[in-house]
């Protein structure tokens, strides 16, 4: 099968190349899936730049990127919940990256049907920004009306994170530049933010969570926003103690400007690592299938042209999902 | 315009309300069988035609019942269909799959309803349509070749099966000039006259893409129809 394979660290162009491999073995509790659309993320160029080596040590060569939707092909011996010929969409797990390939085997606990109502280009668009989203809102405990300010509402994790705060009745304040503006409210925020001509810390003030996308000064930023009591998570920004602890890490310190900020503010501090989870997916499905989260994608590039593709996600100029269309 | 439920496509193998049996249930399958929704069909059959202890017996032996969760699959687009199904209680739906990935939906079953591919089974292509229980449901599987067969053992089924395809055409037709010709709220009304209680266990985007409409001219239309 071909596959997109980073061979190196370093450059797009120069770490990049198209393989044939053999066709993935399925394990007792893996679905094969014949991939229809793959989607990259930030993560995916990072890996490939080699900014991640330290954190996810990835063989060389390894086939890239990480959400997926497809046609379940074969299934393993111990695989109840799929059928053969079921559709689907996965953020496939760390050990199984590797769907920029005509084919991916995945762990059927990865794995959701997709949304009945959309392509398997917008499918493959969900995944990992939708988990992220799904997984940050939830671990604050996000509760009707509860008032979220979530920064930059055009990037991936942004955009289903303000609708499904919107989904579970939130009251959303989001930051985005002048030109997103009109789209970024469309998603649904209540209060759209245009971080080139407004203060953000001075129209969200005292919210119950903020979820900082951006990291930087934004991460200790958040606590002069969040109120007393609240919490603010982040995706980006400095890993807790809890993460750092799962990473491996047993001595890690949280950076002590956060931490006093986040004791001077009475408000919490977590970090979310964006675990694959299936079942998560089906909630996400569901409400996809009732126009409650919409995929935003800003470009399908032909399988032939991944590493085109690739080369657009680094301008960092666009506007929703890369996805790449494979079979 | 309105599509009669009982004309369904569904149907046409066996109505559950046409002039099929007439004859006095027999006791002996009765006694012998512990399947009641078989027996409800049969009952129903009964009152349209003459049914022979032997043809009972036959419907007996060819059937199976089964409780279905919801989102069972009972047919899969791109797999062999053998078995038609009668719907006893609950709601199926059969929808194809485009290439993109995009489901339409055909139609939706409910009680007193058949559902299968039909198109599988008369051409003995692979199926174009999944078949998936949206509510939990009672049916009765039928090997559609089997069931076929009744009409060689048993001629009186082909003067039913006939009226029955005849009134699938006429089915059919309406539904797609009600496509051709009447607005997408006009074909909503009558989608809800033909299934009253349907959008208790349906998605909107089942209902959208069985009208042929986005889900968000169904919200529009509903949003008018609460106006006025």
């Amino acid at each position: 099968m071909k596959a997109l394979q980073i061979v190196s660290y370093g450059e797009i162009k120069d770490s990049l190349v198209f393989n044939e491999l053999s066709k993935p073995a399925v394990q007792s509790n893996d679905v094969l899936i014949e991939v229809k659309a793959a989607a990259i993320n930030p993560i995916d160029k990072s890996i490939i730049l080699g900014n991640l080596k330290g954190l996810l040590p990835i063989p060389l060569p390894s086939t890239s990127a990480y959400d997926v939707s497809g046609i379940v092909l074969e299934k393993g011996d111990g695989v109840s919940n799929f059928e053969i010929g079921d559709l689907v969409y996965s953020r496939v797990p760390q050990e199984q990256m590797g769907t920029l390939a005509e084919y991916v085997a995945v762990d059927s606990a990865a794995v959701s049907k997709k949304p009945g109502n959309i392509s398997f280009d917008e499918a493959a668009s969900i995944p990992l920004a939708g988990l992220t989203a799904y997984q940050s809102l939830e671990a604050a405990g996000i509760k009707k009306d509860d008032r979220v300010l979530i920064h930059a509402g055009s990037g991936g994790v942004g955009s289903l994170a303000i609708q499904y705060a919107k989904a579970r009745g939130a009251f959303v304040y989001t930051t985005t530049s002048t030109t997103n503006l009109a789209w970024v409210k469309a998603l649904g925020a209540d209060r759209v933010i245009d971080y080139k001509t407004e203060d953000y810390m001075s129209i969200a003030k005292d919210v119950d969570i903020v979820l900082d996308t951006l990291g930087q000064n934004y991460s200790l930023e958040s606590f002069e926003v969040v109120k007393q009591g609240g919490i603010v998570i982040s995706v980006v920004g400095p890993l807790d103690e809890a993460s750092a602890k799962m990473l491996g890490m047993s001595d890690y310190k949280l950076p002590e400007a956060l931490a006093k900020a986040s004791r001077d503010r009475k408000a919490d501090y977590k970090f979310i690592l964006m675990h694959p989870n299936g079942a998560h997916l089906n909630e996400i499905k569901s409400l996809i299938e009732d126009e409650k989260i919409k995929p935003i994608i800003d470009r399908v590039y032909p399988f032939s042209e991944s590493i085109e593709a690739f080369t657009h996600l680094a301008t960092g100029r666009a506007k929703g999902k890369i996805v790449v269309k494979v079979s | 315009m309105l599509i009669d439920p009982s004309n369904s496509h569904c149907q046409f193998i066996i109505g559950d309300s046409e002039p099929f049996f007439i004859r006095l249930y027999s006791l002996t399958v009765l006694l012998k069988s512990p399947h009641q929704e078989l027996e409800d069909l049969i009952k129903k059959i009964k009152t349209r035609l003459i049914l022979s202890p032997e043809a009972e017996e036959f419907l007996y032996s060819i059937s199976k019942e089964k409780t279905l969760r919801k989102g069972e699959v009972l047919i899969r687009q791109g797999q062999v269909v053998k078995n038609t199904f009668f719907v006893s209680t609950g709601c199926l739906r059969s929808y194809c799959t485009d290439k993109n990935g995009k489901e339409n939906t055909l139609l939706f079953a409910i009680k007193d309803w058949w559902i299968s591919d039909y198109i599988a089974i008369h051409t003995d292509e692979l199926a174009t349509l999944t078949v998936e229980c949206l509510t939990e449901s009672k049916v009765i599987e039928f090997n559609a070749k089997e069931l076929d067969g009744i009409h060689s053992l048993f001629p009186e089924f082909e003067s039913y099966q006939r009226h029955n395809l005849e009134r699938h055409v006429v089915s059919l037709h309406r539904r797609i000039m009600n496509q051709l010709q009447l607005s997408a709220a006009e074909r909503y009304d009558l989608f809800l006259k033909q299934y009253p209680e349907i959008e208790q266990n349906t998605r909107n985007f089942h209902i959208a893409s069985y009208l042929g409409i986005t889900q968000q001219s169904l919200s529009r239309i509903r949003a008018e129809k609460v106006r006025k």
